[in-house]
């Protein structure tokens, strides 16, 4: 099977958030970065696939230089190789644009499936991988903690709320997206990074792949969150705090 | 008296017919040991180079030889009497030398060294006392493997050793004999072909027995690593560790090789001891074991048949078993090595293990924590940032920087250096020193931890560190060695050592200071005035329940009236990388002293009983068999002292979830630094 | 340009509760716009669902429907709503931020040539559309800017289904539109649904619940907290980490990925307050949170709080429950 598993390199998850000067984004100075959280499950599964049917793992991912660490972990957890969109502002583009790039590069692969994480730790759109399917004209799935290849092509299974859970059948190729924890993620070894070395890394330019960017949705301004509503804080002794919640719970709320 | 006056008595005259005897008998001896030799030999030579092995400098090696083999220091120091017996016959070998050299040439008629002259009445009466001991001491080790069984030596008897001993008892017993007879009597040739024949029976089995370390052992102590759990950097791009018998170094080969069975390592083994699979004996012969089999050059995977895979992750990496061996076996790099082969290959697959090894990729600390969990203490605790100015850096550490316990200690340990005035900052960023990963074999992390970390003191203008970890502080000094130059680090206790005299003495709960100074006869404050102090303690470090808990133990501890006169029992626990792995002993004992009365645990200093934590298996799962923990905080518990004296978070740690299921009769758990901070007066808060 | 849409999704028969919000999330940016805001249902029997919208003040309502959207499918949903779309042309359509919303409305909105706004917190001037970035720790700010219809998803929680008011004259005109659909443009097939474990825990009808978060640290510590709930009379729930873990069954999970509760109280225990775990909680009427971290963003969303250990302080709760209980 070959497989590409689009990835994002995202601040990592207890970075401080700071606003930038214009207000637009965040202050990216001495922010620490990595693999996004869902896109490492997704590689791992597109792994797993590749070593119980044989074929190659591709990393497909668009940003600056600075994701070069990144591509090298996903090699050396066992990706055959990369394709790096090289684009020095992602954050110009909207969910569209970059799907457009995606897609781009992964049309010329013929691909038998194209995995992508749930969403991404910074933006948390979630959309992109569907997004793919359309432009790629391929059928999908989302929120997929398991995939498994049949002689008539995919049998995935999906996450709904509350609990429930539902197997879906689909041709290949399609695209997934997949959700974290279905499975126990793989460390990246000394071994590992030793051959990723060896491995390609095809860096394209933007500009190669002529894509329309102009975004239709446009992200004006961030701001840190209002606190909304004053929280009573009871302290003192752990026998004396829980009586008085229990207090509070019965006359003030009155819902003991 | 006949012993003086006797000499040694040979035959003087041997036919033609004997010395051909002898000379075929010799040649089947020297056969039949080269045979054997041969073989292990060519598989020692046939390893893999060892790239980080250097002869010079060469001083170290000459005194380690001189202390370990000639002198039998560790043999008898760990098991003294058995040692001693021991050393008795290493030294009747040695000292009969030249005794067996002119017992062969005179058989072949040409003896020079003669019983009667007066060097050769010196020489063999010497070599007779020698022949005595010797004689006492194998019968006396024959006794304790036989009789006495002690469980190290294994569950089978070594029906191998039993002959052995019996044909060294009888070569002294041959010799001593000949004292006793005259040269033209048929007993002396009796004895002296008896004595031929034992020695000659003696030297094929050698290679074919453990007691290859006579001659093995001394070149493996001279040619060991040279220090303490030296764990050598990775060969090239294809070197993952100890894979397969391509990767045993001859260095390994002959340390497998090399193997006494003598059981010290297991005995001090924690793992060994509370029915882990772990037991660092069979991990050197089971490396013996494939080489027998299948040889240096194999494929195989070394893990597997010969040790199960499991075993190297029970290692808490103490090192009582290397500290131990006295023939120069090194166990923590080949365990370490073992681990590597397992974890930078990927074949090593533990839920635990992984979730470590993703957190620190990704994250700062082996917790998993945000980072800012650090930076919110440090705010809250008013911890000066470092900025190049300052003397010292304090390492927070994993620890020192996330655990509820280590804050403690790391807050108490400010105090006191605030008291003393001395300059300190603690970096704006840390990530883990990278021990967990180090010792569990993930090269990949380490590196990145120590090169992040390295440059981060490069940037900052760190001179100096000092840290309340002795995991970190061996990490820092020594690992990070492989990826730069790390400044000098110490161990808060040898900070506090230093400037001993200068801090207030802190005996019993809460007396402020002023009351038990140095010759601790002052006059009793009243009780009210006690409590006054224990309550102005309980804020002051500002933190959380776990230290009003141990408040709360201590005004328990106020109607028992530690007073200065009566003083408090405080046993130390000896960290493994403080002790063994630092050889800091004196120190942690020097502040205790000054809080309390010093009380030995039965395993102590080098000794000391490891609490579980080391080797990154403090970050795995639940231990099978018995908790290692429990093990040493009940025999801490049992010396009836009062405060258990901690000098590393681990420890402490540990030691608090076992002291837990004891319930209030527990012995209270204080680190050294917090034993000294109670001395402070409570406005030298920071 | 024909006003607003909102999409309506059901649950076992019914109308969600999300949906509601969604379309009070409709009127909301129906007030900023000075459009109209009107449903949709959609699916194979849409009659009674449609019946059950328009006794609403929902303005119009659609049902579009066709026997191949009888189960979920991104295919189906998208043809179908994609054909309504370029037929009606909707300023705005307004979904529920719903697993299947955000299976599909991405792709629907690409194939219009639009991007969805999705997860919408809150809709201010302009229209300007709230999302949250960051996990929770920053809000952005964003606006839909070109041609055609705008698509956003609103999330759960984010606007009152309590404000939707009842249909002031009778009910709501209903039409019904019946797209195009060709099996073949069906590609996927989906199955029954299926629980993970044997027993069903229904904690949306609870009316105290118990949470249970990474905070406990041990799953030895659980009977604490079961000891709790018994003093309570409260179900147990947990965060997700809890549920990964195997401690507590997968249905007892309580977040965006798990169940979305409305108790009267609501005890977070070592519960951190990840949004995942906020939004699902957002219908409580009253929150405690007991946690070791008085930063912990479960602390804005409570009532209550507690800082300390849980180890102390859940006996402690327990037993002060039980005495009260006695008075």
């Amino acid at each position: 099977m070959k497989i590409i598993v689009a990835i994002k390199q995202v601040p990592e998850r207890d970075a401080q958030v700071r606003i930038d000067a214009a207000a637009k984004w965040i202050e990216e100075s001495g922010l620490q970065h990595a693999l996004n959280e869902s896109d490492a499950y997704a590689l791992e599964e597109a792994l797993q696939l590749k070593e119980k049917h044989g074929g190659e793992v591709v990393v497909l991912i668009a940003g600056p230089e600075r994701v070069g660490p990144t591509i090298r972990e996903a090699l050396a957890k066992g990706a055959d190789r990369a394709i790096h969109i090289d684009c020095a502002d992602l954050g110009k583009l909207d969910a569209l644009g970059v799907a457009r790039l995606l897609a781009a590069a992964i049309k010329p692969e013929n691909p038998d499936l194209v995995l992508t994480g749930l969403q991404s730790d910074d933006l948390g759109q979630g959309q992109t991988g569907v997004i793919l399917a359309e432009l790629l004209g391929l059928p999908h799935s989302s929120l997929i903690l398991h995939v498994e290849k049949t002689d008539a092509g995919l049998t995935v299974k999906r996450e709904l709320e509350e609990g429930w859970f539902q197997t879906i059948e689909l041709p290949a190729p399609a695209v997934l997206t997949i959700q974290s924890g279905g499975n126990k993620l793989r460390y990246a070894t000394l071994m590992g990074i030793k051959r990723a070395r060896s491995k390609p890394v095809l860096q394209v330019a933007e500009a190669e792949l002529a894509v329309d960017a102009a975004p239709v949705v446009v992200l004006e301004r961030v701001a840190l969150p209002q606190k909304q509503k004053s929280t009573q804080i009871l302290s003192g002794t752990p026998k004396d705090a829980a009586a008085a919640l229990v207090e509070k719970l019965k006359f003030e709320a009155r819902v003991l | 008296m006949l012993l003086l006056t006797a000499t040694l008595a040979e035959p003087q005259y041997f036919s033609l017919a004997e010395k051909l005897l002898l000379v075929v008998l010799v040649a089947a001896s020297a056969g039949g040991f080269w045979l054997r030799f041969r073989v292990v030999l060519d598989k020692i030579l046939k390893s893999k180079k060892d790239a980080s092995f250097h002869l010079f400098p060469i001083s170290k090696r000459v005194w380690d030889f001189l202390w370990e083999v000639a002198f039998q220091a560790k043999v008898i120091r760990q098991r003294p009497l058995p040692g001693l017996a021991h050393a008795f016959v290493f030294w009747g070998f040695c000292a009969f030398v030249l005794v067996t050299l002119n017992h062969f040439a005179s058989g072949l008629g040409f003896g020079f060294l003669d019983p009667a002259g007066c060097f050769g009445r010196f020489y063999y009466g010497f070599a007779a006392v020698f022949a005595l001991a010797c004689a006492v001491g194998i019968l006396g080790l024959f006794i304790r493997r036989f009789l006495v069984r002690p469980k190290w030596l294994g569950k089978k008897l070594s029906y191998q050793s039993g002959f052995i001993a019996f044909l060294i008892f009888l070569l002294m017993v041959t010799y001593l004999a000949a004292f006793f007879v005259s040269d033209a009597a048929p007993a002396t040739r009796v004895l002296w072909w008896v004595h031929t024949l034992a020695l000659l029976t003696f030297l094929p089995i050698i290679p074919h027995t453990k007691h290859l370390h006579l001659v093995l052992s001394p070149a493996t102590v001279f040619l060991s690593r040279g220090s303490f759990s030296r764990i050598p950097p990775l060969d090239g791009d294809e070197d993952f560790g100890l894979v397969a018998g391509t990767d045993l170094t001859w260095l390994v080969s002959l340390q497998a090789y090399s193997c006494v069975e003598c059981g010290r390592c297991m005995e001090h083994c924690p793992a060994a001891n509370t029915g882990k699979l772990l037991n660092p004996k069979e991990i050197i012969l089971g490396l013996r074991g494939y080489l027998n089999d299948l040889g240096p050059k194999s494929e195989e995977p070394l893990l597997g048949k010969y040790n199960p895979q499991e075993a190297p992750f029970q290692c808490t990496t103490c090192g009582a078993c290397e500290f131990q061996c006295p023939v120069g076996i090194e166990h923590l790099p080949i365990l370490v090595g073992l681990r590597r082969g397992a974890v930078n290959t990927g074949a090593w697959e533990d839920d635990y293990g992984s979730k470590l090894f993703l957190a620190l990729e990704r994250g700062a600390n082996a917790h998993g924590l945000p980072a800012s969990e650090r930076d919110k203490f440090i705010e809250k605790a008013g911890l000066p940032i470092f900025d190049g100015t300052q003397e010292y850096c304090l390492w927070l550490g994993c620890m020192g920087g996330y655990d509820p316990k280590g804050r403690e200690i790391i807050s108490d340990f400010a105090r006191v250096m605030n008291y003393l005035g001395t300059s300190f900052g603690v970096l704006r960023k840390e990530k883990c020193c990278g021990d967990p990963v180090r010792r569990l074999g993930n090269d990949l992390v380490f590196q990145q931890l120590a090169e992040a970390n390295l440059e981060a003191f490069a940037q900052n203008k760190v001179k100096k560190v000092v840290s309340i970890c002795p995991h970190c502080v061996r990490t820092l000094q020594e690992d990070w060695k492989d990826y730069g130059t790390p400044p000098p680090v110490e161990h808060h206790s040898e900070f506090l050592a230093r400037f001993a005299d200068m801090l207030p003495r802190s005996v019993g709960p809460g007396l402020s200071p002023g009351i038990g100074t140095a010759d601790s006869e002052g006059a009793l404050q009243a009780p009210e005035k006690l409590v006054e102090c224990v309550s102005k303690e309980l804020f002051v470090s500002g933190h959380d329940f776990s230290r009003a808990e141990n408040a709360a133990k201590s005004s328990g501890a106020l109607a028992s009236a530690a007073t200065p006169s009566k003083p408090e029992k405080i046993v130390f626990h000896d960290p493994c990388y403080l002790g063994r792995y630092r050889n800091v002993y004196k120190q942690p004992r020097t502040v205790v002293k000054r809080a309390g009365e010093l009380v030995e645990a039965p395993r102590s200093h080098e000794r000391s009983f490891c609490c579980g934590a080391g080797g990154g298996l403090v970050f795995l799962g639940d231990e099978t068999g018995e908790r290692i923990g429990k093990v040493r905080a009940a025999e801490l518990v049992a010396t009836g002292a009062s405060v258990i004296g901690t000098a590393c978070p681990f420890c402490n740690s540990i030691f608090r979830d076992a002291l837990a299921e004891q319930g209030e009769g527990a012995p209270q758990l204080l680190d050294i630094a917090q034993l000294t901070a109670r001395g402070l007066p409570v406005s030298g808060a920071s | 340009m024909s006003g607003i849409w909102v999409v309506l999704e059901e649950r076992e028969g019914r109308i969600g509760r999300i949906s509601w919000e969604a379309v009070v999330a409709g009127q909301k940016l129906a007030a900023l716009t000075g459009l109209a805001a009107n449903a949709i249902v959609i699916g194979a029997q849409t009659e009674a669902l449609a019946a059950e919208v328009a006794a609403k003040a929902v303005g119009k309502v659609v049902r579009v429907e066709h026997p191949l959207l009888a189960a979920y499918t991104a295919d189906g949903f998208t043809l179908a709503l994609q054909q309504f779309i370029e037929k009606e042309r909707p300023a705005y359509v307004v979904f529920p931020h719903t697993y299947q919303v955000r299976d599909y409305a991405p792709a629907l909105a690409a194939r219009l040539g639009q991007v969805l706004i999705g997860d919408v917190t809150a809709i201010g001037e302009g229209p300007v559309f709230t999302r949250q970035l960051m996990q929770g720790r920053l809000n952005g700010s964003y606006r839909h800017t070109g041609d055609g219809p705008c698509l956003i998803s609103v999330q759960a929680g984010a606007f009152r289904a309590e404000e939707l008011a009842a249909a002031a004259t009778g009910t709501a005109e209903v039409t019904v539109f019946s797209p195009s659909i060709e099996p073949a443009r069906i590609r996927t097939k989906p199955s029954e649904r299926f629980r993970g474990a044997a027993q069903t825990v229904d904690l949306t009808a609870a009316q105290m619940i118990v949470g249970v978060g990474r905070g406990i640290k041990d799953a030895d510590k659980l009977p604490l907290v079961q000891e709790l709930a018994t003093a309570l009379g409260a179900e147990l729930g947990a965060s997700r980490p809890i549920c990964d873990n195997g401690w507590l069954p997968m249905e007892r999970q309580i977040g965006s990925s798990g169940q979305t509760i409305s108790p009267k109280l609501y005890i977070a225990l070592g519960i951190s307050g990840a949004i995942q775990h906020l939004v699902g909680i957002k219908g409580s009427q009253c929150v405690v949170a007991i946690n070791k971290d008085p930063d912990a963003p479960i602390f804005e969303a409570a009532d209550y709080g507690i800082v300390g250990d849980l180890a102390e302080l859940v006996p402690a709760l327990t037993e002060a429950v039980k005495a009260a209980a006695q008075q």
